[in-house]
């Protein structure tokens, strides 16, 4: 019997040695862990961050954001500039780079990629705005390109689409000149051209691939798909794109980067030579691979946070003495319990509002459901945008101390609910997940310590937007995470005519700040509207249609050879960047 | 009865379950599930996107012609795109068959062949330690969560001691191998207490029947007995249970496949679920439906030539 086993265990040894392909660590091959199945390679369609990760090693679009500046600053990309803004803030006419070609690949002409011309974006744009393709990111230019609605009105009632139709706001004024007419100022316009959608994709292999473009990834970017083609799977490999434009590293970077950041200064990107996502969905294997090195970096999961990061805010003598290392950045997002301000309850109640907001302890919500990594929101703008002032506290925000809870308790005894009698049982809705009910019931549980009582509602996630768009909730507990670097992006969550069914999921409106939302949204970059912000910022603040929760943080554990490694909340494009010390690796990999 | 004429009548029987199948995946897709178009077209989703999309999906067709489109799609296989990924729901099932069979196939076959062979012995020595020894050990395997096996092993077998890789995946023969093995010998043991049980169950009834006995008195070895006359008639339940499990290899193995990240069939319903992909859903729930029926009719034929009495019933 032993020797039964002996044998069978040496034959399992001798097949997993023979057909094991071996990692290549002499090579610069970047092995990202990707926690969620790649959706497509289709820029319209990349509305996740996962998708729209891997999109943008292949496409690139008209801007981008310096890698090593912070707040975010916008720069060309395949623009050679940045565009001419006509002085009424309605017309931007781009440049476009010369020489920038698009992967080889079967849909050109003797199968060799073309040169990148204005009209791709004129054609990728309408792309986006195609009423049958139904792409994700219509939102970002839905009703601010002139006469683009227009068109997508008619041709959604047509059978086909019609690209050769002009459109007013939408011009290739040359070979490399482009031009946008808006229909209102919209200074974020710019911010848009840097999201994947408005990437530059080639009409042949649009006409090529139709509906299968989102596997036939053919963009002018750092890296190109191995074989040209995607297929969804446990891993998707990139190799360097040969014929990739002269774009090099940075040479300048904000002051909170180092000197080591700067030290491929000017060097030829892409700086590695291969790519490989590892799609890891679960949480072990994922940071196994990890520890064995398979994989360089990782965002450490609840599961193994406490091991990763005993204190919370350090790594773990073991973990250093691999050479591994820690990164700490704040997330432009925020998680919070809107109130439905179209019912009276809470409408015409601010002291009840400001009391529930005060008897929520966002610090044990942040230790107990963001492993205190979190900072608690005084109000609705996070920390990184323009808009936010780390000095400002909210008076009503709870922090669990005795006295908060007495105050609590006197505002909604002025409330009219002196103890919480003559309320309502007040509903809370989530999703369905474990997390979301904790987070629930703690939200029950610092509500009833000033007589409040909630009830948890749990809902799968359609339900629960479907419920939202109807206003047929109470309370809900969500979160929001930026679209782009503006604080715009989250004052309008509380712009009365975006209520539900738009993105206002709390039907908060009030006129005076409806007014100032709509001077700043059409205002551009500069000190007045970073004040208004402000005063917006503050004026929600007291005002409360939302029970603030926290602005998450990210974690990130890396290995010691991958250098000029940057969290950022606009990962896109990341890749071309990071580099990997060889030699680090080949010593390190050795003590994993 | 003649083989045939009971053939064409289980086909027959088919076409009333299919119709009920059918009905009942519309049910739960089309009239109980909500509205998908929130879901395909995220936090920004406008009541006009919506409108249009729904179009597009067909869901503002009358319910009749929605039921007829999943009858429909039984027979062509055409299920459309999916919602989420827009990928073709046909070609994701194709490209995940393939990596699920590669360690469900041999787990099963490694499964069966073991716990049908320990169940003849232990059946022979029946009441002895290595009887009851084999009954503890089948309770305290089933008693062991699946994910405590895999947790266990991906760590202390891959991670710790090396042996196999932690997760991951190579397309094409040969270099699947080391991928599968740990999954494999991960479904052997899940499956073994369960089916040692029942075959062992099986094996005892036939062991004291009369034929037995006379085959004793005839003078036979225990081990013609056992191996030709025994397990012969023990083979209508074996074949019950055996190809009834053939749909669940096609399916795959749900945690297996997520923890060791097999592109697999397993893999394909976790993500469908997670991103409420009902056209996923809705087209695997179609096929599980006609791979069991399939499998039901093939293991009623197979009844008939193991045993000519069943189809004269």
């Amino acid at each position: 019997m032993l020797k039964i086993l002996l044998t069978s265990v040496m034959t399992l040894f001798f097949i997993t040695s023979c057909f094991k392909k071996e990692a290549n660590f002499e090579g610069k091959e970047l092995n990202v862990a990707v926690k969620a199945q790649v959706k497509g390679m289709d820029p319209i369609y990349s509305d996740d961050r996962y998708s729209s990760t891997e999109v943008a090693r292949v496409y690139e679009g008209l801007l981008e954001y310096h890698y090593l500046k912070r707040p975010y600053e916008l720069k060309p990309n395949l623009a050679e500039s940045m565009p001419v803004i006509s002085s009424d803030g309605l017309t931007y006419t781009f440049k476009i780079r010369k020489g920038v070609l698009f992967h080889n690949d079967a849909a050109f002409p003797d199968g060799k990629g073309r040169e990148l011309v204005a009209e791709d974006f004129v054609f990728s744009l309408k792309r986006l705005a195609d009423p049958k393709l139904l792409g994700n990111g219509w939102w970002t230019i839905d009703g601010k390109i002139k006469g683009l609605n227009e068109w997508r009105d008619k041709y959604s009632k047509l059978p086909a689409t019609d690209y050769t139709e002009n459109i007013e706001g939408l011009n290739a004024l040359d070979k490399y000149t482009l031009q946008f007419k808006l229909t209102k100022p919209f200074p974020q316009f710019l911010n848009v051209l840097a999201m994947p959608f408005a990437s530059a994709v080639a009409k042949e292999v649009a006409d090529k691939y139709g509906k299968e473009l989102l596997n036939h990834p053919i963009g002018t970017g750092p890296f190109k798909i191995k074989n040209g083609v995607f297929r969804q799977s446990n891993r998707i490999e990139y190799l360097k794109n040969e014929n990739y434009r002269n774009k090099t590293y940075p040479c300048e970077a904000s002051k909170e980067f180092t000197k080591d950041y700067l030290k491929d200064c000017g060097k030829q990107l892409p700086l590695v030579e291969k790519l490989t996502s590892h799609i890891i969905e679960e949480t072990q294997p994922r940071w196994l691979n990890f520890l064995k090195g398979k994989v360089d970096f990782v965002e450490p999961d609840k599961d193994n946070f406490e091991g990763a990061l005993p204190t919370g805010s350090e790594l773990a003598d073991d973990l250093k003495a691999k050479g591994i290392e820690l990164m700490i950045s704040p997330y432009l997002d925020i998680t919070y319990t809107a109130l439905n301000m179209e019912l009276d309850l809470f409408k015409n109640n601010k002291k009840l509002r400001q009391a529930m907001f005060l008897a929520y302890n966002a610090n044990e919500s942040n230790k107990l459901f963001y492993n205190n990594t979190g900072i608690p929101a005084q109000s609705v703008i996070p920390p990184g945008l323009k808009g936010y002032s780390k000095s400002f506290k909210n008076k009503y925000r709870g922090e669990g101390k005795a006295d908060q809870i007495t105050k609590a308790k006197k505002l909604l005894a002025e409330a009219g609910y002196p103890e919480g009698k003559g309320l309502p049982v007040i509903t809370y809705d989530c999703t369905s997940t474990t997390d979301a009910k904790q987070i629930g019931e703690f939200f029950q549980k610092q509500m009833a310590q000033i007589g409040i009582n909630i009830s948890v509602v749990q809902n799968p996630w359609p339900r629960l937007q479907e419920k939202v768009k109807n206003r047929q909730v109470m309370t809900h507990g969500i979160a929001w995470g930026a679209d782009y670097p503006d604080a715009e992006n989250f004052l309008q969550l509380l712009y009365g005519p975006n209520r539900a069914p738009g993105a206002n999921g709390s039907g908060y409106d009030n006129p005076e700040y409806n007014k100032m939302f709509e001077k700043v949204a059409v205002m551009q970059d500069g000190p007045e509207r970073t004040a208004l912000y402000e005063k917006m910022n503050k004026m929600i603040a007291e005002e409360l249609p939302w029970i603030f929760g926290v602005h998450r943080q990210n974690t990130t554990v890396k290995h010691g050879w991958i250098t000029n490694f940057v969290q950022t909340d606009f990962e896109p494009g990341r890749s071309a960047y990071l580099n990997i010390d060889v030699e680090k690796k080949k010593e390190q990999i050795k003590t994993l | 009865m003649n083989i045939y004429i009971y053939i064409i009548r289980r086909l027959l029987y088919i076409i009333p379950v299919i119709l009920g199948v059918s009905f009942l995946i519309f049910l739960l897709f089309n009239v109980v599930c909500p509205d998908p178009t929130l879901i395909m077209l995220g936090k920004h989703a406008t009541p006009e996107q919506m409108a249009m999309l729904r179009s597009e999906l067909g869901l503002d067709r009358s319910l009749w012609i929605q039921y007829f489109d999943i009858l429909k799609s039984a027979f062509t296989f055409d299920f459309g795109r999916s919602w989420n990924t827009k990928q073709e729901i046909f070609e994701m099932i194709k490209n995940g068959a393939i990596p699920s069979l590669t360690f469900t196939v041999p787990g099963f076959i490694f499964s069966t062949i073991t716990s049908l062979s320990i169940a003849v012995i232990v059946a022979f020595y029946r009441g002895q330690f290595l009887d009851k020894f084999f009954v503890v050990l089948c309770v305290s395997m089933m008693s062991i969560s699946s994910l405590a096996y895999i947790l266990f092993f991906q760590w202390f077998f891959a991670y710790k001691l090396g042996m196999f890789e932690i997760s991951g995946y190579e397309d094409g023969f040969p270099y699947f191998i080391p991928y599968v093995i740990l999954p494999i010998i991960i479904w052997v043991i899940l499956s073994l207490g369960y089916d040692l049980r029942f075959y062992r169950t099986i094996m005892l009834d036939e062991i004291y029947q009369d034929y037995v006995r006379t085959a004793r008195a005839k003078g036979l070895s225990e081990r013609v007995i056992l191996f030709k006359h025994v397990l012969k008639n023990a083979m209508i339940p074996v074949i019950t249970y055996v190809v009834i499990q053939i749909p669940y290899l096609i399916l795959g193995a749900l945690l297996i496949e997520n923890f060791f990240g097999i592109p697999g069939l397993g893999s394909l319903i976790v993500d469908s679920i997670n991103s409420n992909d009902f056209g996923v859903l809705k087209a695997m729930s179609i096929l599980t439906s006609l791979a069991f029926i399939f499998f039901n009719l093939i293991s009623d034929v197979l009844y008939t030539m193991v045993d000519p009495r069943v189809r004269l019933r």
